[in-house]
């Protein structure tokens, strides 16, 4: 071999300050981009690439850049508590109402009064106070495969406890904070002793083992694997505008069934407690849940806006329903209790 | 005896001192934090926890049986047997460290339900584990097959002793302690792996600390957890020592044994050629079958994006690799230096930083960085340098150990300080090791996730994190190009060790 054993460590060496100097002046630029008092900081729990391209069309409109920070929800939550008043952050976005909540009542939102954001967002979708107010929102109907469960069946996520779902029911596990939020719904609603008899049921029809994501678990309703199955509306509007043939004529299998009345959550930002900028945030807010952008937020994810239905052709296609009536705050704040009644019902 | 240092002595003690405290530090904290703060659930593991200690067990026993007989076989077969393309198989065998094993499995998990399939539970868990986490005792070993004890298998071949009871009477007891050191590497990555285990809806530690900490506020919970996640790793290191210290063999070889021993013919070449082949296939195979449903997902990222995030990947690997095997290397001559059982055990705990799940990490370092002020870069290296020390150490331990103390004592009185031994005769034996380490640390940060994704400064993904943000998102197909892009720098850092496995023949 022509290559020298002893040419490695001075290679190495070369790389190496080449990648720190690389490094640094990338750090250093990041760094002070950072610095200029008029950026707006937001950590967010979103991570769909077409959000950048609103941040990017807000700072065109207002020259406010926007710099992110995309991660986990609970470890955002867990920065920021950390971070104190050191925190750089002076937005907080977040997928859930469990999540929020968690956030507000580890005081990491600044209330602030805003009567466009209070015009734009319907009073159960955002704090009384003003502390955070939701961007989007996102249904988690009955989906059904036609030739296996009858789709007149099921009128409520109660029928989803019918014995003639034996078998044939699959969704998510515990762990899917979606799940444990339409849970909390059923318990604000009708209850704790009705939701336990709820839960019973629904585990007496499990088709094991339970799923850990909801694409391939909509794959499977299609393929006829399982007669019914709960998730998001986005995912099976992803699947029918998939590239692949395969995957759309699978979707297209899946038939959405609006249980009476449905489940619905949202994703919500806030200010910060600490933000440096809290008007540029507070702008920013009201750009995002402004009726215009506010579709392109939500349509670009195949969410539903705040309002309505939306002009995204697909989710048209799925038809209306009846949201909930139960706020995200009463969602949020339910959430362990909920949780609780999972685990006791030996859903895992 | 070992020998006495003109120098430093202190100096020695010093370093330990501070490397093993900036490894314990964020652990401390968090124990700190979860043990002082209140309690919301009651003490006790629960039937959650149990379930998930008894997962986490489940999966270190598969994937350490497997990997070890996996690793060890194909070591030996590229190390010391000659049959048709065994250097380039042996090259291949780096080939599934490249690949994430979140991303095997979410991408074999999509694959899968495209096709009526479904991909879950413990024995995938166990196969796509041992896939990936295999290649350590694959390195460990066929480095020390190479190396040690040639002249002992040549002679017993001489003396008309088949390869197979060769390799079970010779060279396995003498590779032994590197394998366990393999072994027990492999092992820790398992008890921290966290996005493949949740994904094929396997309990385990790792996912039941986050979700105790964070999902359901109960830090001492979580703290609990944790420990019985260190014990588990505690044991498999201790195992690992005893397994060294029972088989104590000095190679006073020396040089390295040019060519083969045995030959291999026919259909024992066709065997050995099929069982090196099957790891490196399946690890490719599996994104591959899965990028046929569509090339379109590569097509998600611009290209500058991409070159961006690449950039960052490469310069992180590139510091914390600097900086981790230097402090492997300083903790490996101090334990050898100096006899003081302080001192080993400080270094001893240096290295448990790997035993701790990079997100509790993450965590620990996310609660000491806030206050401290620290740059978040600086973070990340801590973050990385405290995961992966263990990594260089083990196998630098190892090395070092087959060197016979007679030869730093005969330095010594020869007139070298400890400075001139390390660099005359200490650091030529160790450039395998050391660079196998660092290999194996370069290649562990470019894929490394929890730590990047909780410290990093705003606008500062790396490709692991984009990987993560579209798998997340159940968007398997966008996550294609950042990916390959992960496989390809884990390739080149591969191809980079080649001269020093090739050296040997």
């Amino acid at each position: 071999m022509p290559f020298k054993l002893t040419a490695i460590p001075t290679t190495a060496l070369a790389t190496t300050a080449l990648a720190a100097t690389t490094l640094a002046s990338a750090i250093g630029v990041a760094g002070m981009a950072q610095n200029r008092p008029q950026d707006v900081n937001v950590y967010s729990g979103r991570h769909y690439n077409t959000d950048k391209q609103l941040y990017a069309e807000f700072t065109r409109r207002t020259g406010i850049k926007v710099n992110l920070l995309e991660g986990k929800d609970d470890e955002l939550i867990q920065r920021l508590k950390s971070e104190g008043s050191k925190s750089k952050a002076d937005l907080l976005v977040l997928v859930d109402a469990a999540r929020i909540i968690r956030a507000q009542e580890a005081d990491l939102f600044r209330p602030i009064r805003s009567a466009e954001l209070n015009k734009d967002v319907p009073s159960n979708l955002r704090d009384p106070q003003g502390a955070w107010y939701a961007l989007t929102r996102r249904a988690r109907p009955v989906m059904v495969n036609p030739a296996i469960v009858r789709p007149g069946l099921i009128r409520t996520y109660a029928d989803l406890g019918r014995p003639e779902l034996k078998g044939k029911l699959c969704l998510r596990n515990r762990a899917s904070v979606y799940n444990q939020s339409l849970t909390a719904d059923e318990l604000v609603r009708r209850g704790k002793p009705a939701t336990q008899q709820w839960l019973r049921g629904l585990t007496a029809n499990f088709k094991q083992p339970l799923f850990t994501s909801d694409t391939p678990m909509l794959r499977a309703v299609g393929q006829g694997q399982c007669g019914a199955a709960v998730a998001n509306q986005y995912y099976l509007a992803r699947m029918l505008q998939d590239k692949n043939g395969a995957e759309r004529s699978t979707a297209a299998k899946v038939k959405v069934v609006w249980p009476n009345p449905t489940h619905v959550n949202i994703s919500a930002g806030g200010v910060t407690r600490h933000a440096r900028n809290p008007e540029g945030a507070q702008r920013l807010l009201e750009f995002l849940v402004s009726p215009s952008s506010g579709e392109g937020y939500a349509a670009a994810n195949n969410e539903y806006p705040l309002k309505g239905w939306g002009n995204n052709p697909i989710l048209k296609g799925f038809g209306s329903f009846r949201p909930s009536p139960v706020s995200m705050e009463q969602l949020g704040r339910r959430n362990r209790e909920a949780v609780q009644l999972m685990t006791q019902a030996g859903w895992d | 005896m070992q020998p006495e240092l003109s120098v430093g002595r202190s100096g020695l003690l010093l370093v330990v001192l501070i490397a093993s405290g900036l490894a314990l530090l964020p652990l401390l904290i968090l124990l700190k934090d979860a043990l002082v703060g209140g309690s919301a659930g009651g003490l006790g593991l629960g039937a959650d926890g149990a379930r998930q200690v008894q997962g986490t067990l489940l999966l270190v026993g598969g994937e350490g049986v497997l990997g070890a007989v996996v690793g060890t076989a194909i070591g030996w077969l590229t190390a010391v047997c000659r049959f048709p393309g065994r250097r380039w198989l042996r090259i291949a065998q780096l080939v599934p460290m490249a690949f994430p094993a979140y991303l095997l499995a979410a991408s074999l998990i999509d694959w899968g339900s495209h096709r009526g399939l479904r991909i879950h539970g413990l024995g995938w868990a166990i196969a796509l584990l041992t896939l990936a986490n295999y290649s350590y005792v694959f390195l460990l070993s066929t480095e020390s097959f190479s190396v040690s004890g040639r002249r002992l298998l040549e002679a017993s071949r001489s003396l008309g002793v088949g390869p197979w009871r060769s390799f079970f009477r010779v060279a396995l007891p003498i590779a032994l302690p590197s394998i366990g050191a393999g072994i027990a590497l492999s092992a820790m990555e398992v008890v921290n792996e966290l996005g493949a285990v949740r994904l094929l809806g396997v309990p385990s530690l790792s996912a039941g600390i986050l979700d105790r900490w964070q999902g359901d506020g109960d830090p001492q919970g979580a703290a609990l957890l944790s420990l019985v996640a260190l014990a588990i790793v505690a044991v498999l290191i201790t195992a690992e020592r005893l397994l060294r210290l029972r088989s104590r063999r000095w190679n006073l070889d020396g040089g390295r044994g040019g060519g083969h021993v045995w030959t291999l013919h026919g259909w024992r070449a066709a065997a050995a050629q099929l069982l090196c082949s099957l790891p490196p296939l399946g690890a490719v195979a599996i994104p591959t079958l899965w990028m046929q449903q569509g090339w379109q997902g590569l097509q998600a990222e611009p290209l500058s994006e991409l070159l961006q995030l690449a950039g960052r990947s490469l310069g992180l690997a590139l510091l914390a690799t600097a900086v981790t095997c230097l402090g492997a290397l300083l903790l490996a001559i101090c334990r050898r230096w100096s006899p003081q059982p302080l001192v080993q055990q400080l270094s001893f705990l240096a290295g448990l930083g790997y035993a701790i799940p990079g997100s509790v990490l993450a965590l620990g370092l996310i609660v000491l960085g806030g206050p401290l002020g620290l740059s978040p870069v600086l973070l990340l290296l801590w973050g990385y340098g405290d995961r992966f020390i263990a990594v260089s150490k083990q196998g630098l331990d190892a090395a070092l150990e087959r060197i016979p103390p007679s030869i730093d004592e005969t330095a010594t009185s020869l007139g070298c300080d400890w400075l001139a031994v390390l660099r005359r005769i200490h650091l030529p034996l160790l450039r395998g090791p050391l660079l196998v380490g660092a290999l194996l640390v370069f290649v562990d940060v470019v894929k490394e996730l929890p730590i990047t994704l909780a410290l990093r400064p705003f606008d500062f993904d790396t490709l692991a994190v984009r990987v993560f943000q579209y798998a997340s998102d159940e968007r398997v197909g966008s996550a294609m190009g950042p990916a390959l892009l992960i496989m390809l720098f884990g390739l080149m850092a591969a191809f980079a060790l080649i001269p020093s496995l090739d050296q040997r023949d």
